[in-house]
């Protein structure tokens, strides 16, 4: 894949990077630039993966991208910035190769609420880990995000804003409609050294804005806010483990454009078809091995998957632990199939 | 004086008792209970919960409405956008719509006629009132129609400052009420009786509680409210799976 300027990585500041997807003619995905600076890695590779029986005519092939940092996580202060933009058509493939990202113990004197504006918290700011990531799609393009989730150690402070800018969001036709699939999640951390939703501060906030002529308008906007708002213990339920309880994991799935339709609409059906909470049970078949473990699986995850505004569908889920919450969500990404279908087995890499 | 009681009346046709908030679905979810936890208890829990989940997705638009009467249109986008599901979404719409809907056909007749001394930002919060509600009619209002919708909390913001009501009190009688929905539900839920309902609305617990996350979201701006208790989506949400439902939400 031919990379027009190697020699571009000079102009990021550190932690910064971009990515440039464009398509040129007759369909070959090309990075029209490709930057990253410590301790951001990242790393691009064109599969050779075609997507044979795609929603869409002329389907691209997609494109990896691995978002990658020293250690595999990030530490106090530390700023990764990211921008990408998918040119009309294209199909980018975001995962995380290392794993979860481990959010590291940010040292701090003082302690109290956390507030992210204002000058005089411009220390405080540094102390904290922090990543943007700013993506662009354009008509036609896709995206797809599934990565590990966040792990946010004892201590830790870290936010997380992810931008996500859709051209023209309200046209109707699908073949100019961008379509985007993105996971979110963070867990309880080390669950290994006890950890229960013991860092100070962790936020994620998930925004799907559209563009037309320069005029902007959100879409979609997803805010967790897990903030250790006091450290005495007798202040109940300000802890953050009150506030998640009986989760060990939450997140949230979004899932927008046609690509993802027939994902979103197989949500939507089988968060229809729960079991009624306490109805009982009439129903005198026996159910096959599948259809019980599967049962099984759902008892540990809490899910609910709502069709809001502007064709989106919102996945949100809580689970005992990582691997339950990861093996009911790649259950159900591998039954449905479309995600492997359009992006290839690795696009599923988090499950894998 | 007159406006805050007026707003505070649990008469106030909002239907908001129809709604409990995700508690009948959080009681649904909690069952059975461990032996070391009292339903009072589990009830307690819920109501903290939920107040702070209310603050911290609702107080920065209601505020935010009242400081700046003429964005209503984008913060009612805004907001609309930020819930993330359908139950709550139409559990706010509705009240919204109801309180405009209330100030329409009865307080609009006494406020518009402001005398000379009031405000002007009031006056132009009638005019913002006016032309909302105006939106709202004229608009097709299908799934995916984008146009405004008429939450509930920047709407208040926006009828509080209409009635010359402080900012203060204005959140203040926003969060007792939607404190007084909860218990309210809890006791058609049969979780306790109503003077037990009565005590905990009148307790100090529940005062502090309320200041607080009131002063806690009193900076916050709109793009940074989220919410607290992820948990809480779950169980909104899921309310729509419950077997049998006395509430809407």
């Amino acid at each position: 894949m031919p990379v027009l300027s190697p020699f571009q990585s000079s102009i990021a500041k550190p932690g910064q990077g971009k990515v440039v997807l464009t398509l040129l003619p007759p369909g070959i995905p090309t990075l029209k630039t490709l930057t990253y600076k410590y301790p951001l890695k990242l790393l691009t590779r064109t599969s050779g993966f075609v997507p044979e029986s795609s929603a869409s005519k002329n389907a691209a092939r997609p494109v990896h991208l691995y978002l990658l940092s020293y250690g595999g996580g990030l530490l106090p202060g530390d700023q990764i910035e990211v921008s990408v933009t998918l040119e009309p058509c294209t199909r980018l493939v975001v995962t995380t190769p290392q794993g979860s990202t481990k959010i590291f113990k940010t040292e701090v004197e003082e302690v109290g609420t956390t507030r992210l504006a204002g000058g005089e918290e411009e220390t405080r700011l540094q102390k904290m880990s922090r990543q943007v990531v700013d993506v662009r799609i354009d008509r036609g393009a896709a995206l797809c995000y599934l990565p590990d989730p966040s792990v946010p150690f004892r201590d830790s402070r870290y936010e997380q804003v992810q931008r996500f800018t859709v051209v023209d969001g309200t046209v109707r036709d699908d073949a100019q409609r961008s379509s985007l699939c993105v996971l979110d999640w963070v867990t309880q951390g080390r669950t290994s050294r006890g950890e229960n939703w013991d860092f100070h501060s962790w936020r994620g906030k998930n925004e799907v804005w559209s563009e037309n002529d320069k005029k902007k308008k959100l879409l979609l906007r997803d805010s967790v806010i897990l903030d250790q708002e006091s450290q005495d213990p007798a202040a109940g339920y300000t802890l953050i483990r009150e506030r998640t309880r009986p989760h060990g994991v939450v997140g949230t799935l979004i899932l927008y454009g046609p690509l993802f339709e027939s994902l979103a609409s197989f949500f939507m059906d089988t968060f229809a078809s729960l079991p009624r909470i306490g109805g009982r049970n009439w129903s005198t078949a026996p159910s096959t091995a599948a259809d019980a473990s599967h049962n099984n699986a759902d008892g540990n995850v809490t899910w609910t998957a709502a069709r809001v505004r502007a064709g989106f569908v919102l996945v949100k889920f809580g689970a005992r632990d990582f691997e339950t919450a990861r093996s009911w969500l790649g259950g159900l990404l591998r039954r449905e199939g479309s995600i492997a279908r359009e992006f290839g087995e690795e696009a599923l890499l988090f499950c894998s | 004086m007159h406006a805050l009681l007026l707003l505070s009346d649990s008469a106030l046709p909002l239907g908001s008792f129809a709604y409990s908030s995700g508690l009948e679905s959080y009681l649904a979810h909690n069952k059975p209970l461990p032996r070391s936890t009292t339903v009072i208890a589990s009830f307690q829990r819920f109501l903290e919960l939920s107040i702070a989940s209310i603050a911290s997705t609702s107080i920065p638009y209601l505020l935010a409405a009242y400081r700046d009467p003429e964005s209503l249109v984008t913060l009612d986008n805004d907001l609309d956008a930020s819930t993330p599901c359908v139950v709550a979404q139409r559990a706010s719409v509705a009240q919204g719509r109801a309180l405009l809907g209330v100030w329409e056909r009865a307080f609009r007749e006494t406020y518009k006629n402001q005398p000379d001394w009031a405000p002007e930002s009031s006056r132009r919060a009638i005019d913002v009132i006016g032309r909302f509600s105006d939106d709202l009619k004229s608009s097709v209002g299908g799934p995916d129609d984008l146009g405004p919708k008429g939450h509930f909390a920047p709407i208040w913001g926006v009828v509080c400052l209409a009635m010359g009501v402080e900012l203060q009190q204005a959140t203040y009688i926003f969060m007792l009420n939607h404190a007084k929905a909860v218990l309210s539900a809890a006791v058609r839920a049969s979780v306790m009786g109503p003077y037990q309902a009565q005590s905990v609305l009148a307790s100090k617990t529940l005062q502090d509680m309320i200041t607080k996350r009131i002063e806690h979201e009193w900076e916050t701006d709109t793009a940074d409210a989220g919410q607290l208790v992820p948990a809480l989506d779950l169980w909104v949400g899921r309310h729509e799976l419950l077997y049998s439902r006395i509430f809407n939400s």
